[in-house]
C-alpha cells in the first residue's frame, strides 16, 4: 500500500511537472473532434446526431487513450526509471496497479474536458434525453477497462520494434468486447428512449464483466510481463 | 536437459506421436472426405432453417425452401471448433511457459497457434460463402462474426507481436501473455449466439431440438476428421519447428 502510493504519486508528480500526457491528449481529443465536424459536415439537415454520438465519443476515448497509453510508458524507458522501480523489492503487481491508476486517473482528467466539448460541438443543437446523465456510468467502466488492459499492453509494445503501431494492433482488438458493450450504453442513455434500460443494464453488466477478467488476467500476468 | 529440469516432461519431436502424425493427418483426410460424401448423400436437405434452430431470417420464416448451402455446415463448424480447441492448447501452453520458462513451450504454443490461423482462415472463408448465399451480403457485423472477425485479428496480431521482438525469452513471455489474454475471446466467441438471442447466427450445440441421426453422424465424422486433421498438422509442423531448432543449435555448437 505504502509502495502503491509512492509509485502513484511519482507518476502524477512527474505529469504535473511536464504536463506531457495530459497536453497532447486533450490538443489530440480536441483535433479528433474537428476531424468530426469535417466528416459531419456535408450529413443532411435531418440527420440524427443523436444516433450516432455514442460511438462517436467512444472512437474519440479509444484513439486518446491510445495516444496516451503509448506515452505512459516511453518516458519510463527513456530516462531508466523502470530500471530503477524494478530494483524495489516489492510485489510486481502493485507496480501494475499504480500504473494503471495513474492511467485511469490521466484519462479521466482528459475526458472531464473532452465529454463536455463533445456536447458543445456536436449535441448542442438536438436535445439528448433526461437520462443522459447516465453515460458517465459506462465512461466510468470503460475507462476502467481501457486503463486495465492498456497498461498491460503497453508495457509488452515498449520494448518492441515499432510500438506506436503495435499497441494499435494489440489493443483495438482486445478492448473490442468492451467498446461493443460501452457504445451500446452509452447510445442507450443519450437517446433515451422508452424502455432504454432493457439496452443499458445488460452492456454495463457485459462491459463490467469483462473489466474484471479482463483487469484480474493483467493483474495477474504482469509479472511475466514486466520482469521478462 | 540437466538433472534439476528433469521434473518437467518436454514435447520432443520425433516420438511415437510424430510416427503417427502422418496417419493421423491421411485418417483424417479420409473421414472428412468420408463426412462431406455422406452429407451430401445420407443427411436430409434441411428444411428451411427447422432442423437447424434459427426460425427467423430477417423478420421471414425460412422454411418453405430445401437449404442447399446448409451443406457447408459439415465443413465450417467442425473447422471452428478445432481453430478453438487449437487456440486452447496456445493458452496452455502459454501457461506451462510462464510457469517453466522452458523455450520448447513456446514453440509449443506458437504452432498451435499458426494451427489455429490455418483453421481460423477455412471458418471465414467458409462463414463467408454461406452468409452471402444465406444472408445476401458478404459481411454483416453480428456478434457472431464480429467476434470471430475479433478472434481472427488477435491471432494475426499474435505473429505481428512476435515479429517486432528479437529476444527470444522475452518474446516468449509476452507471445505466452497474449495468447492467455486472446483467449478469453475464445468462450465469447462460443457462447455468444446463445447470450445474445437476437443474433442471426444458428446455435448449434443445444440439448433441445439438435440434429437428426442423419445429419449427425456426418457432422460427427467430419468433427473428428478435422481434429485429426488439426492434431496432424499440429504434430508435423512441430517436428519440422524442432528440428530447425537443433539443427540452428548444432550450428552454433560447430562455429564455437
Amino acid at each position: 500500500m505504502h509502495h502503491y502510493l509512492t509509485l502513484l504519486k511519482k507518476d502524477l508528480t512527474q505529469e504535473f511537472r511536464t504536463k506531457e500526457m495530459l497536453t497532447s491528449m486533450g490538443i489530440y481529443a480536441l483535433l479528433v473532434l474537428v476531424v468530426f465536424g469535417a466528416a459531419l459536415a456535408q450529413t443532411a439537415s435531418g440527420f440524427d446526431i443523436l444516433q450516432m454520438s455514442g460511438g462517436l465519443l467512444w472512437v474519440l476515448i479509444v484513439f486518446t487513450s491510445l495516444l496516451g497509453l503509448n506515452r505512459s510508458f516511453a518516458h519510463e524507458k527513456e530516462n531508466g526509471c523502470l530500471e530503477g522501480v524494478l530494483l524495489i523489492p516489492l510485489d510486481r503487481s502493485v507496480i501494475f496497479l499504480a500504473k494503471a491508476t495513474s492511467n485511469l486517473l490521466f484519462l479521466f482528467a482528459v475526458e472531464v474536458v473532452t465529454v463536455p466539448l463533445f456536447y458543445f460541438f456536436f449535441l448542442t443543437t438536438t436535445t439528448p434525453a433526461a437520462s443522459f446523465w447516465m453515460i458517465v456510468a459506462p465512461l466510468i467502466v470503460g475507462t476502467v477497462g481501457i486503463a486495465g488492459i492498456g497498461t498491460l499492453l503497453s508495457t509488452i509494445t515498449i520494448n518492441t520494434r515499432g510500438r506506436d503501431v503495435m499497441l494499435a494492433v494489440l489493443f483495438i482488438p482486445l478492448v473490442y468486447p468492451l467498446l461493443y458493450a460501452c457504445v451500446s450504453a452509452t447510445t442507450a442513455a443519450i437517446i433515451g428512449s422508452e424502455g432504454f434500460m432493457d439496452v443499458f443494464a445488460p452492456a454495463l453488466l457485459l462491459a463490467g464483466g469483462y473489466d474484471i477478467i479482463m483487469v484480474l488476467l493483467s493483474w495477474v500476468l504482469y509479472d511475466f510481463v514486466i520482469s521478462a | 536437459m540437466n538433472d534439476t529440469k528433469k521434473a518437467v516432461r518436454l514435447p520432443e519431436a520425433g516420438g511415437m506421436w510424430d510416427k503417427a502424425a502422418p496417419f493421423a493427418l491421411l485418417a483424417g483426410a479420409l473421414l472428412a472426405t468420408l463426412g462431406f460424401i455422406l452429407t451430401f448423400t445420407t443427411a436430409p436437405l434441411v428444411l428451411g432453417a427447422t432442423v437447424n434452430g434459427v426460425e427467423l431470417i430477417g423478420d421471414q420464416m425460412v422454411s418453405n425452401k430445401l437449404l442447399l448451402s446448409q451443406k457447408i455446415f459439415y465443413f465450417h463448424v467442425p473447422v471452428a471448433i478445432a481453430s478453438m480447441l487449437a487456440l486452447a492448447f496456445t493458452a496452455y501452453y502459454g501457461v506451462r511457459f510462464l510457469m517453466t520458462k522452458e523455450a520448447r513451450f513456446d514453440t509449443c504454443a506458437k504452432t498451435a497457434t499458426e494451427t489455429a490461423l490455418v483453421f481460423i482462415i477455412c471458418t471465414m472463408v467458409s462463414g463467408e460463402l454461406w452468409t452471402r448465399f444465406e444472408w445476401g451480403v458478404w459481411w454483416t457485423w453480428e456478434p457472431r462474426l464480429t467476434t470471430y472477425l475479433i478472434l481472427m485479428l488477435l491471432v494475426i496480431a499474435y505473429f505481428i507481436l512476435r515479429n517486432a521482438i528479437d529476444d527470444p525469452e522475452r518474446r516468449a513471455s509476452y507471445a505466452a501473455v497474449f495468447g492467455i489474454i486472446t483467449f478469453v475471446d475464445v468462450p465469447i466467441c462460443f457462447m455468444i449466439t446463445r447470450m445474445i438471442p437476437s443474433s442471426v447466427h444458428p446455435v448449434v450445440f443445444r440439448t433441445d431440438s439438435g440434429m437428426s441421426p442423419d445429419m449427425l453422424v456426418p457432422f460427427l465424422i467430419c468433427f473428428f476428421g478435422m481434429i485429426l486433421i488439426a492434431f496432424g498438422l499440429y504434430r508435423l509442423r512441430f517436428r519440422q519447428a524442432r528440428l530447425a531448432e537443433r539443427v540452428a543449435l548444432i550450428k552454433e555448437h560447430l562455429e564455437d
